[in-house]
């Protein structure tokens, strides 16, 4: 695993050899980049003029007090909020080149690709079995035994497998609530999104479930690229690359989240993270 | 600290006090209702008990005058009846129930057939009964089980809408938002996630709905009307519990007011099975 | 603009981590001119005191230590809160260590004294290295106290001061020995002694580029001096 001090090598000249440089020179792609977003709950100004990339194969977290617009930006990235009347949003949202908010988008294979889990465990009504089946039936064609075996990939990357397998005909319902998150974010990485988003994923769980899927977030950003919502700030400081500080709707500060959390560069965010809220 | 325990004394009494004054109202008004359920199910009971046995259900009802004969026909000839009309307005109330919760929340349409369902479901059953009959009957110009089944489904489907669109509304937004996410079309989390969720409270609906129309009467009356001899052809009419207690009970023949206890023995028991039947179906599966 | 946390305890917590720090160093401080005096005086007396005290500054390393690791456990600080609990876990190390140097001078003069040595030789440059490594160390606090990066950067450049003074005495002092071998034993006393003062020198240096570190957050040791600078004059 590679750690914060895998900075720097000696060879074995004694000369130093500079890798992690090297690597993250690599051009940075960005799975998402936002431009100039404007977003309206009726006549409310929910988010002004939001610039940031989020990059592929990295964790991006959104911190701010309540009502700051993180929420609402996570929702536009796979345009939640056409569901409900009301609600637009203005600006661009490229996916990998490919405005989001342009008119004629086909949603749900969008909603294919970015996936989304809530704050709230919501295990369909059916076995686990099927809770996973149901997303990848949507748009694969599997055979039973491809089934199985994805069903078993995923429980497996949510690191649910081994409490599970000998229950997969068992309601959904039936499992704790740490657990049935972990359904949730199975369910979600069985379709194979690019991008996974996470609204307060563990907000409403104890501690050792929450470090589990902590660990688990820890896991899947070498595969996939994660936006994740989160009032704590420990847990943002834990599991993400990237952080942004979001307040009243504006993006404040964004950046490499060692910096953010040592020297950020506005006092705004400053005040935030260190608990200044006067 | 005396005198402070001294006051809580007092409260504590009076309190005590409008407990049982409130409590003694409330067990004082269910134990009349009770004493009303219980009179009306013993004389039923006492009643019908004599006309319980096998020809009930072998013989069909008998000529005036003659002796004995049972409900064969009338029993069978409801059951049809019932069953058609639960095959014609299942489907029928779910969708609409289902178009009502997830699909047309705020259209005109939606709110006009709300509107409606409200009004029919309060509708004078022989109203309904004598609709049917201008429409279908005077038209035909004969009764038959499927004019009584058209009456009957008229009375179920308002009921079905209702009770489908609450349980609907009743799962939280949050389920079809993590189906929305999951790039699952609308229609598909409408049918197999939404309905899903809330089949047991569905299924419970269509219970009581059955209940409800097994026992009606005014609507036959003008539709299936009723039919001495036994028979299945729903083109012509139809024999039915209902219209047979309405008839023999009133009659001077004692076998006839015997068979008309007998019968509204069955209706009362079958409808008090279904209504058990809708708890435990809705209590398992909340449970489950 | 907010400067006072949501939680007054922390707040308390934070201040009084710098305010404790202060009353080490001004421990420190006296440590040093006391034991300058024991040395310009050559008084026994003054130097067993500097030898008692020492312990005091032990115990303040280890109580101060200990506040920042409980700072750090219960209240998990970021951003210029951790920048304050590292640099002030850092500080109070190369004060103890400042302190030592005080306890050497006094321990090196106290065998000076006892070994009935006379010095014939010229020991001004002990005597103002010594002044100047006490200013430092105050001027270092003093920036640490208001948080002066300017004065810090101050401070840093004029190290270099005590070093050449260092410098200058040990050319003298290797002339001094090669001349006549009878004065070896004691010039090397006061070798060790002209040494203790200049890393006090460089210890007051190190809290001042700690300051830097808090109120910048540019970790500034170990770099080019004009760098540092522009470090210091950000704003």
């Amino acid at each position: 695993m590679k750690t914060m001090f895998d900075l720097n090598r000696i060879d074995s000249q004694g000369g130093v050899v500079e890798t992690s440089k090297q690597e993250s020179e690599q051009a940075a792609i960005n799975a998402l980049e936002v431009r100039n977003l404007n977003f309206y709950y009726g006549s409310f100004q929910g988010l002004k003029d939001i610039n940031l990339d989020i990059e592929q194969g990295k964790v991006t977290a959104f911190i701010g007090p309540s009502g700051c617009g993180k929420s609402t930006l996570l929702r536009t990235l796979n345009r939640m909020y056409d569901l409900y009347p009301g609600q637009r949003a203005e600006g661009e949202i490229n996916f990998y080149g490919q405005n989001i908010l342009a008119s004629g988008q086909d949603l749900n294979l969008l909603r294919s690709r970015i996936g989304m889990v809530f704050q709230k465990p919501t295990p369909f009504p059916m076995s686990i079995y099927e809770n996973i089946a149901f997303g990848v039936r949507l748009y694969e064609k599997l055979s039973r035994s491809e089934m199985d075996e994805r069903v078993e990939w995923a429980l497996n990357k949510a690191a649910l497998w081994n409490e599970a397998k000998d229950k997969l005909n068992q309601s959904g319902l039936s499992l704790s609530g740490g657990q049935q998150q972990r359904l949730c974010i199975a369910r979600g990485v069985a379709v194979k999104p690019s991008v996974i988003l996470l609204d307060e994923p563990t907000s409403a769980l104890d501690p050792i479930s929450t470090g589990k899927i902590e660990e688990l977030i820890n896991e899947l950003k070498h595969e996939y690229t994660i936006a994740i919502v989160t009032h704590n700030m420990q847990q943002a400081a834990r599991v993400s690359d990237y952080t942004a500080y979001m307040y009243l709707g504006s993006l404040i500060e964004y950046g490499k989240t060692d910096d953010i959390f040592i020297k950020p560069k506005r006092k705004e965010t400053e005040d935030y993270i260190t608990g200044r809220f006067g | 600290m005396s005198n402070l325990s001294n006051v809580n004394k007092a409260i504590f009494a009076k309190r005590k006090r409008s407990n049982k004054i409130g409590l003694t109202l409330s067990m004082g008004a269910m134990v009349l209702g009770m004493i009303f359920l219980f009179w009306i199910l013993s004389v039923l009971v006492i009643k019908g008990f004599s006309a319980l046995d096998i020809s009930l259900f072998i013989n069909s009802t008998p000529a005036p005058g003659s002796e004995g004969g049972g409900l064969a026909n009338a029993i069978v000839g409801s059951i049809l009846l019932v069953g058609c009309c639960t095959l014609i307005s299942t489907p029928i109330g779910v969708l609409a129930g289902l178009y009502l919760s997830e699909y047309g929340d705020r259209s005109r349409v939606a709110s006009v057939t709300r509107f409606v369902t409200d009004i029919m479901l309060s509708a004078p059953s022989i109203v309904i009964g004598l609709f049917v009959y201008a429409f279908v009957v005077a038209q035909v110009r004969h009764f038959s089980g499927w004019a009584g089944t058209i009456a009957l489904a008229l009375i179920a489907v308002p009921v079905v809408v209702r009770t489908t669109e609450n349980m609907l509304r009743l799962v939280p937004g949050s389920l079809r938002e993590a189906a929305y996410a999951l790039g699952t079309p609308k229609w598909k989390v409408a049918f197999k996630i939404t309905l899903r969720a809330a089949q047991s409270g569905v299924m419970t609906g269509i219970l009581l709905a059955l209940a409800r129309i097994s026992g009606e009467t005014a609507p036959l009356l003008f539709t299936a009307l009723n039919n001495q001899f036994f028979s299945t052809n729903m083109n012509a009419p139809m024999a039915n519990l209902p219209v047979v207690i309405f008839q023999f009970a009133m009659s001077p023949y004692d076998n006839w007011v015997e068979l008309a206890w007998g019968g509204a023995l069955l209706i009362t028991f079958a409808v008090l099975a279904l209504n058990i039947l809708a708890r435990v179906v809705f209590r398992e599966k909340v449970q489950g | 603009m907010p400067d006072k946390h949501l939680s007054s305890q922390f707040d308390a917590d934070l201040n009084s981590l710098s305010s404790r720090l202060l009353e080490m160093g001004g421990l420190v401080e006296s440590q040093i001119s006391t034991a300058m005096r024991a040395f310009t005086q050559m008084d026994l007396d003054t130097c067993n005191i500097v030898i008692e005290n020492e312990k005091l500054v032990n115990d303040l390393e280890i109580q101060i230590d200990l506040a920042c690791t409980e700072l750090i456990a219960r209240r998990q600080p970021t951003a210029r809160d951790l920048r304050l609990v590292m640099a002030v876990s850092k500080a109070i190390t190369n004060l103890e260590r400042a302190g030592d140097e005080a306890e050497r001078v006094a321990k090196r003069t106290k065998r000076l004294i006892e070994t009935g040595a006379t010095y014939n030789i010229n020991v001004a440059e002990i005597r103002l290295s010594g002044q100047m490594a006490i200013t430092l160390l105050r001027r270092s606090l003093d920036a640490f106290a208001r948080l002066d990066t300017i004065a810090a950067a101050e401070v840093v450049a004029e190290d270099r001061q005590i070093d050449e003074e260092f410098r200058g005495f040990v050319r003298k002092l290797m002339t001094y020995m090669s001349e006549d071998p009878h004065i070896i034993s004691t010039g090397l006393d006061m070798l060790t002694i002209a040494k203790a003062i200049e890393r006090i020198g460089d210890h007051a240096k190190n809290i001042a580029e700690f300051v830097i570190y808090i109120a910048k957050g540019a970790d500034v040791r170990h770099i080019p001096h004009e760098d540092l600078v522009r470090e210091a004059n950000k704003p």
